[in-house]
């Protein structure tokens, strides 16, 4: 195992930033909780970069603070005697506690939603452990990218090989660990999928908020481009565009998916910012006047989080979809380590004759399948999370 | 009765129907029809998508006829040959300006001239078409005929008995069944049943009938088109039963609560007549839509999964296509795609329509 591929600076950033948690629950005396968010900082500056462990170190920053923290408005937080023991003056200091506790209670109840739904928390299980797998997968298992010849067992006319306690996967074709493959080949997939799905999601919500509240001719305009998406056949529109352009590019190819995909969540947007300008409770935040930020962002936005997230995670899935897909026909420029690849060289190797190339196609389609799945069952969680007349025994 | 109630009805409205010659005034009635506004949108995203194509290929980078000729002057053509012929086979020449070229692709276009294939020379696309469609028409009609038909009934019936076993296994199956991508049962299927179990041989399993069996109407002939669709057919309804039993679960219960299942229960009507026409039926019309939706993704799955099976459909046409460049048919096979997916689209609006005429009172108010 390579130590020196722990270094990276993230895990420095989140193990400094991670101090500041540390010692505010040091303080309060809350050890435990104070070992575990600086563990938790660390890793999220590992996975994510330099900011990303400053935010980790953030988010768990407000954890504690929401354990922490008792407000000086609530008299009955403060356990006051009497009004006049409640101060309503507070400091910058005091506010900044208060929203962190709010954003800290918050993550908390995210939490628990995540357990409460079990079909939701076997696809977050499912989701994590592809993530740890690509992330930290890399430290413990080498990639091989070189035929092994010298794996050949003797008398054999083959290199593949069924699992064993040394390779739990097998051996492809050319004798290499097909563990190492499926741990470093989700990678790329993975991030462009994500890309993608991103990409459609702004696309979305922007057209759909202007469909919805840019006048009529607009709405026309935006529907009826909407609707020729809807019609058009993603994929093969895709092979189409495969025999023109060159996807070398992962980038370009999750824009051009997400120019494919953005239509079925930008409807229901629209059709969600309509229903929503119209409900009672942002008729009542306009007649108080509370500013158009205020009605953006705690009540209409709130509303749509729900149905922006699950379609993020659609549109996650079928950019995927699409991209093994594209490879398995072989119209994407081949570049290993990826699973389709892996799925193309065992069709290509002659995989559907060979009863000893079983585990070749077996590994990836099974972790195509299973992330499938987890993306899938995810999204009942986040259902029951923003919905709150789905959470059942509440 | 209407004038004593002129509120009701515009007064410049009826006056002028009463003008009216009868003819212009069918004509009319036509024209604020909810089939017609269904109709002529369909024509309308079918010519859009039609341009779209059109003008994809010939304005990104790579002009295929360029690319045809230099093919050609790889096989030892002169540049003016090779131009003559890419001219004749993309029935367009490059030197044209590109409105000419659209006005004249329609024109072919309406006449059902799709131009000629590229890598085999000499047939028409319109034909190869032709050839390749009732195969995939086959096969991914059965299995969304199959699908749909087993998701109704199993869907129905745990929502019928909704919170029982037999429930909780069949929606735990059912999303899982919908979480996985259809190539990945393709695969599955043969590797694990073909390959490894040795239930069918994967060679043979091929192609869209056994060689050497003469079309016509005999149970030799039919026989051999089921077994070879079989494969490719379980694949589909694998992967689109989940989604049919799941909505059509959802769709029923939430048609169970209504007031009217409750004023049937009152009037003391059979368990089976409210099942069948009063809560299937209901339930049944948020599906009829989805069914359009499916035709077209199924159409797209179809092109990786036949593919596998090397059934001989216009998906695995399209790959072929696409791999050895040849534009024409891929614009032709492109193109009755997009044309399917559009006119099944406009077949699941006007059967909504007719199942349930307030959609199409509501389009016409």
């Amino acid at each position: 195992m390579d130590w020196s591929a722990l270094l990276r600076p993230g895990l420095f950033a989140g193990l400094i930033v991670g101090i500041v948690p540390l010692l505010w629950a040091g303080k309060y005396q809350r050890y435990p909780m104070a070992i575990t968010l600086l563990v938790a900082s660390a890793l999220g500056g590992f996975m994510f970069g330099v900011l990303g462990g400053i935010i980790t170190a953030l988010l768990a920053l407000s954890i504690i603070i929401s354990h922490t923290y008792v407000n000086q408005q609530d008299p009955f937080a403060t356990r006051a005697t009497s009004l006049d023991d409640v101060s309503f003056d507070e400091t910058q200091f005091q506010y900044f506690q208060r929203q962190m506790a709010g954003l800290g209670t918050w993550l908390r109840g995210t939490g628990h939603m995540l357990v409460r739904n079990k079909g939701g928390f076997i696809g977050f299980v499912g989701i994590v452990f592809f993530a740890v797998m690509t992330v930290f997968g890399p430290l413990f298992i080498e990639y091989e990218g070189r035929p092994q010849m010298d794996r050949r067992e003797p008398g054999a006319n083959t290199l593949y090989a069924a699992p064993s306690s040394e390779f739990p996967l097998g051996l492809d074709w050319q004798g290499r660990d097909i563990l190492s493959h499926i741990v470093y080949g989700g990678r790329t997939l993975i991030i462009t999928s994500m890309q993608a799905g991103l990409f459609s999601t702004i696309i979305a919500v922007a057209l759909g908020s202007l469909a919805a509240l840019g006048g009529q001719r607009i709405d026309g305009a935006l529907n009826a481009l909407a609707n020729l998406f809807l019609t058009i056949p993603n994929f093969p529109l895709l092979l189409v565009l495969a025999s023109i352009i060159n996807f070398d590019s992962n980038l370009m190819l999750a824009v051009l998916l997400a120019a494919l995909t953005w239509p079925g969540l930008m409807r229901s947007i629209r059709a969600q910012v309509l229903s929503l300008r119209e409900r009672d409770y942002v008729e009542a935040a306009v007649a108080l006047d509370l500013g158009l930020t205020h009605i953006i962002m705690r009540e209409v936005f709130p509303n749509m989080i729900s149905y922006i997230a699950i379609n993020f995670i659609f549109a996650v899935r079928s950019a995927m979809y699409s991209l093994v897909g594209l490879v398995i026909l072989g119209m994407v420029p081949l570049r290993e380590p990826d699973w389709g690849i892996m799925i193309w060289n065992a069709q290509t190797r002659g995989a559907f004759y060979n009863p000893n190339s079983l585990w070749m196609a077996l590994a990836p389609i099974t972790a195509i399948a299973l992330f499938q799945l987890s993306l899938i069952l995810f999204t009942r969680s986040l259902e029951e999370m923003f919905n709150p007349r789905l959470r059942q025994g509440l | 009765m209407a004038t004593s109630f002129p509120a009701d009805q515009p007064p410049e409205q009826s006056s002028s129907t009463q003008t009216q010659h009868p003819l212009l005034a069918r004509l009319q009635e036509i024209r604020s029809s909810y089939a017609f506004k269904v109709v002529l949108q369909g024509i309308l995203t079918a010519w859009a998508a039609t341009t779209f194509t059109f003008f994809l290929v010939r304005l990104l980078p790579g002009d295929p006829v360029s690319i045809k000729m230099d093919q050609l002057m790889q096989q030892g053509y002169t540049a003016q040959e090779a131009a003559n012929i890419a001219v004749t086979l993309f029935r367009y020449d490059p030197d044209v300006p590109v409105l000419q070229q659209y006005v004249q692709y329609m024109g072919n276009l309406l006449r059902g001239d799709l131009g000629q294939s590229i890598s085999s020379a000499g047939t028409e696309v319109s034909q190869l078409i032709l050839r390749f469609l009732p195969w995939t028409l086959v096969s991914v009609g059965s299995a969304l005929l199959i699908s749909f038909t087993l998701g109704i009934i199993l869907g129905t019936a745990m929502a019928y008995w909704r919170g029982s076993t037999f429930d909780n296994v069949l929606t735990a199956i059912a999303s899982a069944l919908s979480g996985v991508p259809d190539y990945v049962y393709a695969i599955g299927i043969i590797l694990i049943f073909g390959v490894q179990l040795q239930w069918f041989d994967v060679g043979e399993m091929r192609g869209g009938v056994t060689q050497g069996i003469e079309p016509g109407f005999t149970i030799a002939y039919i026989g051999s088109v089921i077994k070879h669709a079989l494969l490719p057919v379980i694949t589909y309804v694998l992967a689109t039963i989940g989604v049919w039993i799941l909505s059509m679960k959802s769709s029923t219960i939430s048609t169970l609560g209504e007031d009217y299942i409750n004023v049937a229960k009152a009037r003391g009507l059979s368990e089976r007549r409210i099942l069948f026409s009063y809560v299937g039926r209901n339930a049944m019309l948020p599906l009829v839509t989805r069914l359009a939706i499916s035709i077209g993704f199924v159409l797209s799955g179809s092109v990786i999964v036949e593919r596998f099976f090397e059934y001989p459909g216009l998906g695995r046409a399209l790959t072929i296509a696409v791999t050895t460049r040849d534009y024409t048919t891929m614009q032709g096979i492109f193109l009755v795609i997009t044309i399917a997916v559009i006119a099944s689209n406009i077949l699941a609006d006007l059967m909504l329509g007719w199942l349930d005429p307030r959609v199409s009172l509501e389009e016409k108010a």
